[in-house]
This record gives structure tokens, C-alpha cells and sequence, in this order.
């Protein structure tokens, strides 16, 4: 003889990412690291932007380089001779915090303050998943379009640093970067939001500063 | 396409319950997709019918059930549903539809619950 049954089983998978993020942030923590989630578009100029960043901070920094092949940026990072760990997403379009915890399982935590994890590029998918950093930092580029952060609003509502890099080409093409920062404030009101070039070198200490503000508001 | 990765963890937390719970035919699955998720539900319904073949899950009928978005006004405090519009995502979490304010919490519609199964199992 058979029955039916209902069987309750209330899983939610963004929970569960949530949790290991947590974990991922509590293992940050105990190891004194400051963690930044680098997200934004495709040729936006997120893994220029860290070459900067790499170059200008004090503390010792480490790179978690997220992309569907990861070699290139990854290879742009070890130039520098710090902590690189590349993580192939394959055909994953994000990071989640699983594959943030087995990259961090071949980062030297003890050996670095500061780590950035440079996401997928892409506006969209990496919303959905925490990876436990303390810090989102979203950075797009005027070349995408003025229309960018209206067409992608939730990435920039729980961002805590945007950047709106390539402002030495907004005339070039034809976009009102004021507008992008309007955009953004609409939906993020408190949120710092910095215009940039690292052509011209706009905005970069601005950058640095907010990234090292935001690291103090929360220690 | 992040769809695929969410049917994948779908399709094995169902199969892992259905198969502590002995069961030898699931008939439906319910989930629950938050409506300010980037999930497609008819990309994921697609994916769950791919994935489901050769498996417990083959013949089950897979309900998507849509969780609505609920907002908390930072500055009025009003808890509850936000402005609707399906043709433009950006209205929903941009002002507290009492005071206009656009200091916001998200409270739900970010979610991707399994529910539950419904399965044939021997008495």
C-alpha cells in the first residue's frame, strides 16, 4: 500500500547563502581583514581601479580575482607580488559565498589587512549572493550609458561606494554622469558616490578615502 | 544565468528530502521566488524540467509561487506592499508609497524557498 504526504521542507537557498556569507565574514574578522566586493560591468575598469588601489594603500592587500575564466585579471594582480587567488566561475555569471569560502581556504589571511574580491561583471546576478565582504563597492563607467543605474537599481540600493569611472570620456559619449550620480541617490540616498578616471586621476583619492572612512565607521 | 545554479540546489534539496522521507514518486514541488530576485521563473521552470529527468523528480509538477515585495519607510515607519509595476523593477524599492521617502529597507521579495513536496510513499 502507498500514501501521499506533504512534506514541509521551508529551504530558502538565499538563506543559506546568507549563512555561509556570515561565515565567511566571522572568519575575516578573526583574522583582522577587511574585505571590499568589487561588482559592476563588464569593462567598467574594476580590476584597473584595484591595480590602483593595490599600488596606493599602506596595509598589505590580497586579491580574490572572480571571473568565468579568471587567469587574466588574476595574472594582472600577481604583478604586484601579493596574495592572488583566481576563482573560475566556469559558467556561473556571480561569485557565491561557497566559492568565496574555498577561495579564502588558499588565501594567507594572516598575512594581509585588506582584501578585495573582485566579482563577475555583470549588474545583475551578483545582487542575489553576499559573500560576507564588509563592504560593496559597485563601479560603472560612463560608456555604459546614463540610463545604467535606472536599467539595474537593486545592485546600487544595498551598494555602500559607488564609483562612476571614465568621466574623461562622458562628452566623447554623450552622457550626463550628474545624472548617473542622481540616479544612484534616488535610490541609495546616504550612500557616497564618487566620479572617476584613472586616465586623468579623478576622484582616486576620493576613493581611498571612502573605502578607509567606511573601514573605521564599522571597526 | 545564475537560474541554472539556483535549479541545481533546487533539484538536490528536494531529491536529498524525498529520499530521507523514503518517498518513491514526488508528485509536486512548490517554491517560492521573492519577486525582487534577478530569477526568471520561467527560465527556472525550464531548468527544473531539464534537470528533473531520469530522477524521483521526473513526473512532478513544479508550482512557482511569487512572494511579494514588503517595504520598511526608514523615516515613517509604514511596514507593508510598495508601488507595483511590472513594466519598470526601479518603482518598487525607490519610495515609501505614504511619506515619498526613499530611505528604504527591503523586508521581503528576495527570497528562493523550497516549500514543500507532496510524495507517494509505502505506508
Amino acid at each position: 500500500m502507498h500514501k501521499i504526504a506533504d512534506v514541509e521542507i521551508q529551504h530558502d537557498i538565499m538563506v543559506a547563502n546568507k549563512k555561509l556569507a556570515q561565515r565567511n565574514q566571522r572568519i575575516l574578522d578573526k583574522a583582522n581583514v577587511f574585505s571590499v566586493d568589487v561588482l559592476g560591468a563588464i569593462g567598467s575598469g574594476k580590476t584597473s581601479l584595484i591595480e590602483f588601489l593595490i599600488k596606493k594603500f599602506d596595509e598589505k592587500v590580497g586579491v580574490i580575482a572572480g571571473d568565468v575564466i579568471s587567469k587574466f585579471d588574476a595574472g594582472r594582480f600577481q604583478q604586484y607580488n601579493i596574495p592572488v587567488v583566481g576563482l573560475n566561475t566556469g559558467k556561473e555569471c556571480h561569485l557565491d559565498a561557497h566559492l568565496v569560502e574555498h577561495a579564502m581556504e588558499d588565501m594567507p589571511l594572516e598575512d594581509i589587512d585588506l582584501l578585495f574580491i573582485e566579482n563577475v561583471g555583470n549588474l545583475i546576478c551578483p545582487v542575489d549572493f553576499d559573500l560576507g565582504s564588509h563592504m560593496r563597492m559597485v563601479v560603472i563607467s560612463v560608456s555604459e550609458g546614463d540610463d545604467t543605474v535606472e536599467k539595474h537599481p537593486l545592485i546600487f540600493k544595498d551598494a555602500d561606494l559607488v564609483v562612476i569611472n571614465k568621466i574623461d570620456i562622458a562628452d566623447a559619449v554623450d552622457v550626463d554622469a550628474e545624472k548617473m550620480v542622481n540616479d544612484v541617490k534616488c535610490l541609495n540616498p546616504d550612500v557616497k558616490v564618487i566620479k572617476s578616471s584613472l586616465k586623468i586621476g579623478d576622484g582616486l583619492n576620493e576613493i581611498i578615502n571612502a573605502i578607509k572612512g567606511f573601514r573605521d565607521s564599522i571597526s | 544565468m545564475h537560474e541554472l545554479s539556483m535549479a541545481n540546489a533546487i533539484v538536490k534539496t528536494v531529491l536529498d528530502v524525498a529520499e530521507k522521507n523514503q518517498a518513491e514518486e514526488i508528485l509536486d514541488v512548490t517554491i517560492e521566488i521573492g519577486k525582487l530576485t534577478m530569477l526568471n521563473p520561467e527560465q527556472l521552470r525550464f531548468l527544473l524540467d531539464v534537470l528533473k529527468e531520469d530522477t524521483l523528480l521526473e513526473g512532478a509538477e513544479i508550482i512557482i509561487e511569487e512572494i511579494p515585495v514588503e517595504i520598511k519607510c526608514r523615516a515613517c515607519g509604514y511596514t507593508g506592499s510598495t508601488t507595483l509595476d511590472d513594466s519598470d523593477h526601479y518603482l518598487m524599492i525607490v519610495k515609501c508609497p505614504d511619506c515619498d521617502e526613499r530611505n528604504l529597507e527591503i523586508l521581503s521579495g528576495q527570497e528562493c524557498n523550497v516549500k514543500n513536496i507532496r510524495v507517494e510513499k509505502p505506508d
